[in-house]
């Protein structure tokens, strides 16, 4: 399978606090990538540098291509054509990502307006076909709403039909169903999972929920603090996680749906540490139940296991 | 919407009531004898009891309220002492002019505040400069830009007339003084708002969507400027309409702000007293406009109007 999306040493920094470093990570062409993590771990950092969209204030070094196009060599009017050509981006916030003075279908039409050179109504006949494509029913009707006479539900296919309007290669979705109930949230995963598998677009989905994970994603990369844990196939890591991190956050998981009653849930101990604060060595060996005197000293070399990559002097299960 | 008028109308009427009546008690503070204005020379007793009653000053306060009451909702603001005019009529003529000054001096402050406004959200460079040029307007009261403008381009450079009158020509300094007394303030509202338009996701989202910057910048973000906009420009509209005294005096323009000056000048009672009372009627019925324009601009509002 070929690579759309090839990262390599990526780093982020604002001033001297270091969000990303030593990131290296691809995404392939027709799978769902899961980019799980804490609040606070660089998600959306990542995501961000990925459509190069980071504030004017941050420092990015390392190598970013997608769809073999160099995306921190190009010139910002090059930049700016393949944006939403390239990469279609769903924010967190859906209701907030829709301009609240614009009909959706105005807000959908824009992008063939804009890239494509149509005219209003042609654009407008897209937008339509667009929002029906991400089943929005009486799609006609809809796109002459306000994003505010739209469900939390509707809203988010409606930002999922502005980013897949130009059949980009690479989508982008950063917790877009979090602030969903459980229901719309399922109709929503659903919904990308089909329309995934209809264009072989590439997708890193960002989210914290493990249920997600476990539904969505082909392949897992975990991110803490900063640093790329581990990175392999989805089933593989739910059922035997190499990191003592992934392994936690994998059982919490199942805590939380089969422990049985009662009992006290199993958490994590400590909390995440924050970028201005980051322990040395290993940054979870704060935290880690296996951490011995290496871990505090240097970051581990990440070890490669088949189709598995894992940062962890003392991986767990068959790693060793 | 016609609930929501239905609403402001009321609450409008309620307001006007409340203005009538402090009018009404605005003649006693006045200072003046309206018998010795009216009569020639000093008039003797029997004539000083005959113009009173006349003029109704001999009944009790609540009956002249009444009278009062009544006579301005048929639309008679009495006659002038000085003149000998009706004042409806002397303000009708005054009217014209006033709208126009009102009209011209808004849109000079939407004209040269917007642009302001948007240079200083969108040029870090400029900001320094334009923020400096505002602090410097905003500390000169609004006669001494009138009479700076009066005296740089009236009479320094000749461009403008400075004798007065009621012309188109004579109707540029004045504007431009009220414009540019308004321009600190529209440039300051235009830059919060689209600050804040511009800081938002759906800026972030219009960016990812590849939109090229002056797309955004007029189909994203100047649309919530407008309503804030429109509610100052109404406010303005309103007071500019009860007479610019200041601006009306310097540049000679005959509107109702100096038929009020002069009215108060001579201690004219009955004029004062009819500005006054139009002067607020339009405050009170253009801030209702502007109400209804702000919702009619905000689709999250829209609803709830029509």
């Amino acid at each position: 399978m070929t690579a759309v999306v090839r990262i390599r040493d990526l780093e982020v920094a604002y001033g001297s606090v270091r969000i990303l470093e030593g990131i290296s990570l691809e995404i392939r062409k027709g799978e769902i990538l899961a980019l799980v993590g804490e609040t606070g771990s660089g998600k959306t950092t990542l995501a961000m540098a990925l459509a190069r969209m980071l504030p004017p204030g941050a420092a990015v070094r390392g190598y970013v291509e997608v769809d073999g196009w160099a995306i921190y060599d190009l010139p910002v009017p090059v930049l700016r054509s393949l944006r939403g050509r390239l990469i279609g981006l769903v924010p967190q916030d859906a209701m907030a990502a829709l301009n609240p003075v614009l009909p959706v279908g105005a807000q959908v039409a824009e992008v063939f307006q804009v890239h494509l050179g149509l005219s209003a109504s042609e654009a407008w006949a897209r937008a339509v076909e667009a929002l029906a494509r991400v089943r929005i029913p009486r799609p006609e009707q809809a796109a002459r709403l306000y994003p505010h006479q739209l469900s939390g539900g509707m809203r988010q296919r409606a930002v999922l039909a502005m980013a897949l309007a130009l059949n980009p290669p690479v989508l982008i979705a950063d917790e877009p169903t979090t602030a969903l109930d459980r229901l719309t949230q399922g109709e929503i995963l659903a919904l990308v999972r089909r329309l995934q598998a209809e264009s072989e677009i590439a997708v890193l989905w960002i989210t914290h929920d493990m249920g997600v994970v476990a539904a969505l994603a082909h392949r897992v990369a975990v991110l803490y603090a900063g640093r790329l844990a581990e990175v392999g196939p989805c089933a593989e890591i739910l059922s035997a996680p190499f990191h003592p991190y992934t392994e936690a956050l994998v059982r919490t998981y199942y805590d939380l749906i089969h422990g049985p009653r009662g009992e006290p849930l199993y958490a994590i101990q400590g909390y995440p540490p924050s970028a201005r604060d980051r322990p040395s060595g290993c940054p979870f060996h704060p935290r880690c139940p296996y951490r011995q005197e290496i871990c505090q000293d240097r970051f581990p070399e990440i070890l490669q296991r088949g189709e598995r990559i894992v940062a962890c002097y003392f991986p767990r299960g068959n790693a060793q | 919407m016609a609930r929501f008028i239905g609403m402001r109308v009321a609450h409008g009427a309620v307001t006007l009531l409340g203005l009538i009546v402090l009018t009404f008690a605005l003649q006693f503070i006045i200072p003046g004898d309206p018998v010795r204005m009216l009569a020639p020379r000093t008039p003797s007793e029997e004539v000083a009891r005959r113009i009173r009653a006349q003029l109704g000053l001999d009944r009790p306060w609540w009956e002249q309220l009444g009278r009062y009451l009544l006579r301005v909702a048929q639309g008679d603001l009495g006659e002038s002492y000085v003149r000998r005019q009706p004042v409806a009529r002397l303000i009708a003529g005054r009217l014209p002019a006033t709208a126009a000054l009102a009209l011209a001096g808004v849109l000079a402050e939407i004209l040269l505040g917007l642009p302001v406004g948007i240079a200083m959200a969108l040029s870090p460079r400029l900001r320094g400069l334009l923020s400096g040029l505002n602090l410097i307007l905003l500390s000169m009261p609004t006669f001494v830009i009138g009479i700076a403008l009066l005296l740089a381009l009236g009479f320094g450079a000749r461009l403008f007339p400075t004798t007065g009158g009621a012309g188109l020509r004579e109707l540029i300094l004045p504007a431009l003084t009220l414009g540019l007394a308004g321009t600190p303030w529209y440039a300051g509202v235009v830059r919060d708002r689209l600050e804040e338009s511009l800081g938002s996701s759906y800026v972030r989202m219009a960016v990812a969507k590849g939109l090229p910057n002056r797309w955004i910048l007029f189909r994203h973000c100047l649309p919530h400027v407008f309503p804030a906009l429109a509610t100052m420009a109404g406010m303005d509209l309103g007071a500019y309409l009860s007479g610019v005294v200041v601006v009306e005096a310097i540049f000679g323009w005959p509107g109702i702000g100096l038929l009020a000056v002069q009215a108060m000048q001579t201690l004219d009672r009955p004029v004062v007293m009819g500005t006054l009372l139009v002067g607020g009627a339009s405050v009170i019925a253009l801030n209702g406009v502007a109400d209804g324009l702000r919702m009619i601009l905000d689709p999250r509002t829209r609803e709830e109007v029509g």
